[in-house]
């Protein structure tokens, strides 16, 4: 089927989520909560845009709208663009710490107000820790407590069990609102620390031993080289094809 | 017992109202104390007498309520200790107890029979049909008022089609709130070609001061099991959720035992009635989440799932629970069902508006006479509710507002007091039908507090999702509350309003949408008190403390000495017949003295 997004006319499958489609169009929605990797989760609501069809005119978040019928999508309205600045505003003043929000207050004209900022904070709340996590396999980290006191964490702010300590969550985070301290051997995250393996060629972390362990448990079986980097890994592997083709 | 049986002249039977309000007021001591008295003194009466404890008969503010049929006698307020008069008097020689019958406080006359009490006269009672009548525990009372008729009805004569067209056509609109046409959706789901189907009850009623569906699963629970069987086979469902609000226990209890009976009936399970149709329900209990009334938290929490809702850009009739297409309507809207089948849609449509048919139940609460529950038909006034039925304001106080649809519904202007109430005027004017909550406010009410009382509520019970209602809610309240503590700024309306309007259409459910509907409409029928609070550091109605300063005004004082009594903090002196004062230093600001004068001579600076 056909659509329409800001005047450009392009051919969509039936279900396909509208902001890939767009995305595919050359259009850029701003988002905050969406990565390629886990789809959309339509918590930041930075992405609405207006549908029409016919007179009837509706707010969707497009990291989450099928597209079902031939319908024509606005990505720019002053509605839309009232929407984001008071998203961003909202999420600066709870997240002052992080960078890309104050770039982002400043990006989209916010103008300065009464509001208290949560001094210090970083966290957006988007929820890509958590789905990084899902992801990984080990659902260790979620977002606790209900309404204004959301946040992110373990069981009972506990050490927990099921982390692997791969820090995938804070690799995905956006502000860098999650804490890793490593020191030479030790990695230090959510309350718990996790023994550092390094690579055997050039020294260089290639994770947690938790981690590798877990990794290893999922491939039943197959042994890549986890005591090698993932570089050193590929020389070896290059390595190896050379003195097969030398043969 | 059964039914006839009570209907016949020479039995008499005592229902002890065992609702909610009735059992908090000590109704269980009462019906004890009864049926003690009749085991023993039983064999002396000319007549034979039962007792029975029923559902609410919605008089909460006179309960405990006993009604003795068929005399057609009604009770008020009746302790254990007033047994033996009506067992005496009543039960025994046919006479009235007069100090237990309703006197109207503006006439003084007494009743006999609460139908003619203008609590009663105007409601219609369809979805409260049984309640206050019947036993919910015994399943025969329910099929002593046509109980299971229209179940027969359906299972004999009428395809799956025909029930969604004669649902259509009543015109029957979802009663959780958002008003959706329950026909249509039913037709949405019968639709899909994917198998299992489900039905679900909605029965996670948490809006505060709010209780029709609690009433209803406890005094009826029949009625909601019936409109979920008709449901179950319109949409060709298997199996169906009632989920109840964890703190319901006297509600998860009535339907449990109902679910039993109506299983040992053959009205649930394999085979209904030998027609070849099976169907099952199951009860879920909730988690205690306000958000899980929404609906697709509601199945996220069936499912195990936190109670977090999605975009429902798919509706759960094509993909519900566990994927599959499901329809959830909420207690009321089922309870219903049965009505529109026995009584054809034509005539249960009858009542209503244009657009909003049929009745509606109300908890009617707050600055009101008759506090209680009520169903009336769709269109009528808020006026007939609050002064007719509601009995009007008490203590001489002024009707200042009155807020329908529960903690995210928006607050009505006395102005307003004409207009009829159905989903669409309700709308129009910046609020909300909701689940049916009505909470009623005097002039000794802070506008802005009450603002700022609901954005506190949902700030602990918004899921906290998305971003919106999250980030929304948070900073109105902390707006709200710098308001009421006298350091509100002037452009602080401007920034209430902005976000407000965000919610309403960014957030990603009803609760978000919905949120800012107390700001939003008190900001446009009292934006005078906002300017009152944050300008002259003001509060008009003397609730706000940090801003409220009580004195007595010489003139009007008698000297009667209630407000000195009342005080809590003895910040009041002076003799009897003697002009009082209050000493500001003592003062908590509690509005005792104002609310206990009679004079009027406690006045606000």
């Amino acid at each position: 089927m056909r659509v329409k997004i800001d005047g450009i006319e392009l051919e969509v499958q039936p279900g396909e989520i509208l902001l890939n489609a767009a995305r595919r169009a050359g259009i850029n929605i701003p988002t905050l909560c969406y990565h390629e990797a886990f789809g959309g989760q339509g918590h930041c609501r930075m992405c609405l845009v207006e549908v029409r069809k016919g007179a009837e005119v509706k707010l969707v978040a497009s990291c989450t709208y099928p597209i079902n019928e031939e319908v024509e999508v606005k990505t720019r309205t002053p509605v839309v663009e009232k929407i984001r600045q008071n998203i961003v505003m909202l999420l600066c003043k709870e997240a002052p710490a992080s960078e890309i929000m104050q770039k982002m207050y400043v990006e989209y004209g916010c103008e300065a107000n009464l509001l208290e900022p949560n001094e210090g904070e970083r966290c957006i709340l988007c929820r890509l820790c958590v789905k990084a996590c899902e992801k990984m396999g080990a659902s260790a980290i979620s977002a606790v407590f209900r309404g204004t006191s959301k946040r992110i964490g373990t069981p009972y702010d506990e050490a927990s069990a099921d982390c692997i300590g791969c820090a995938a969550c804070a690799q995905v985070c956006p502000t860098g609102a999650i804490e890793v301290r490593e020191t030479s051997d030790t990695r230090t995250i959510w309350h718990r620390d996790f023994e550092l393996v390094r690579c055997k060629e050039c020294g260089r972390v290639v994770g947690t031993k938790q981690q590798l362990d877990y990794l290893r448990s999922k491939l039943n079986g197959i042994t890549p080289d986890y005591e090698l980097c993932d570089t050193c890994r590929r020389h070896r592997a290059a390595k190896r094809l050379k003195d097969y083709v030398r043969v | 017992m059964d039914q006839r049986a009570m209907l016949e002249p020479n039995i008499r039977t005592v229902l002890v109202c065992c609702g909610t309000g009735c059992l908090a007021n000590g109704s269980m001591d009462v019906f004890r104390a009864l049926q003690k008295q009749l085991e023993t003194e039983g064999g002396e009466f000319q007549v034979r007498t039962y007792t029975k404890a029923t559902g609410c008969n919605g008089w909460c503010e006179k309960g405990p309520l006993v009604k003795i049929v068929p005399d057609d006698i009604t009770y008020c307020n009746v302790k254990a200790s007033d047994v033996p008069a009506i067992v005496d008097k009543t039960l025994k020689k046919g006479e009235v107890v007069k100090k237990l019958l309703y006197r109207d406080p503006k006439t003084k006359k007494y009743f006999k029979s609460h139908r003619e009490i203008s609590f009663y006269t105007k409601q219609l009672k369809v979805a409260l049909r049984n309640i206050g009548e019947i036993d919910p525990a015994n399943i025969q009372d329910y099929i002593a008022r046509d109980g299971y008729q229209a179940l027969a009805k359906v299972l004999k004569s009428m395809s799956p089609e025909q029930v969604i067209d004669e649902v259509q056509r009543s015109g029957l609109r979802g009663r959780g709130g958002a008003g959706f046409p329950t026909g249509l959706k039913w037709k949405a789901c019968a639709s899909q070609a994917a198998e299992p189907r489900y039905v679900v009850c909605n029965g996670d009623e948490g809006d505060p001061g709010a209780f029709m569906d609690r009433s209803i699963m406890e005094g009826d629970p029949h009625s909601v099991i019936e409109g979920m069987i008709i449901g179950a086979y319109a949409v060709g469902a298997a199996a169906g959720f009632i989920y109840v609000r964890d703190e319901y226990d006297l509600a998860v209890v009535n339907l449990g035992r109902a679910i039993e009976d109506a299983r040992r009936s053959g009205y649930l399970g394999d085979n209904i009635l030998g027609s070849g149709f099976s169907f099952d329900i199951e009860i879920v209990r909730g988690g205690g989440a306000f958000v899980c009334g929404e609906e697709t938290a509601l199945l996220a929490s069936i499912e195990g799932n936190v109670g977090e809702p999605r975009d429902k850009y798919v509706y759960p009739t094509e993909k519900g629970l566990w994927g599959q297409p499901t329809v959830i309507n909420n207690v009321e809207s089922w309870a219903n069902v049965p009505v529109i089948i026995n009584r054809g849609a034509d005539e249960w449509a009858r009542v209503g508006t244009a657009t909003s048919k049929g009745t509606k139940v109300f908890s009617l609460v707050g600055k009101v006479y008759n506090t209680g529950l009520v169903e009336v038909p769709m269109g009528t006034t808020l006026r007939e509710i609050i002064f007719d039925i509601g009995g009007g304001i008490p203590n001489g106080r002024q009707f200042k507002a009155v807020q329908t649809g529960g903690p995210s519904g928006g607050c009505i202007p006395a102005s307003l007091i004409d207009l009829p109430v159905d989903f669409d005027s309700l709308t129009s004017v910046g609020s909300m039908m909701g689940s049916g909550g009505m909470i009623v406010m005097d002039d000794r009410t802070c506008m802005v507090e009450v603002a700022r009382y609901y954005l506190n509520f949902l700030a602990g019970e918004s899921c906290g999702k998305c971003v919106p209602c999250r980030e929304g809610i948070r900073r109105m309240l902390e707006i709200l509350t710098r308001i009421c503590n006298a350091q509100g700024h002037p452009e602080d309306l401007e920034i209430l309003s902005s976000l407000g309007e965000t919610l309403q259409v960014a957030s990603l459910c009803g609760l978000g949408k919905t949120a800012p509907n107390p700001v939003l409409s008190t900001l446009r029928y009292f934006r005078d008190e906002y300017v009152a609070h944050i300008v002259e550091k003001r509060c008009p109605a003397g609730v706000c403390r940090s801003m409220t300063e009580f004195y007595i005004d010489a003139s009007l004082c008698t000297g009667c000495g209630l407000c000195k009594k009342n005080c809590p903090a003895d910040a009041i002196s002076g003799e009897i017949k003697e002009v009082h004062v209050i000493d500001q230093d003592r003062c908590i600001k509690c509005g005792e003295c104002i609310n206990n004068c009679k004079f009027q001579a406690v006045k606000v600076r």
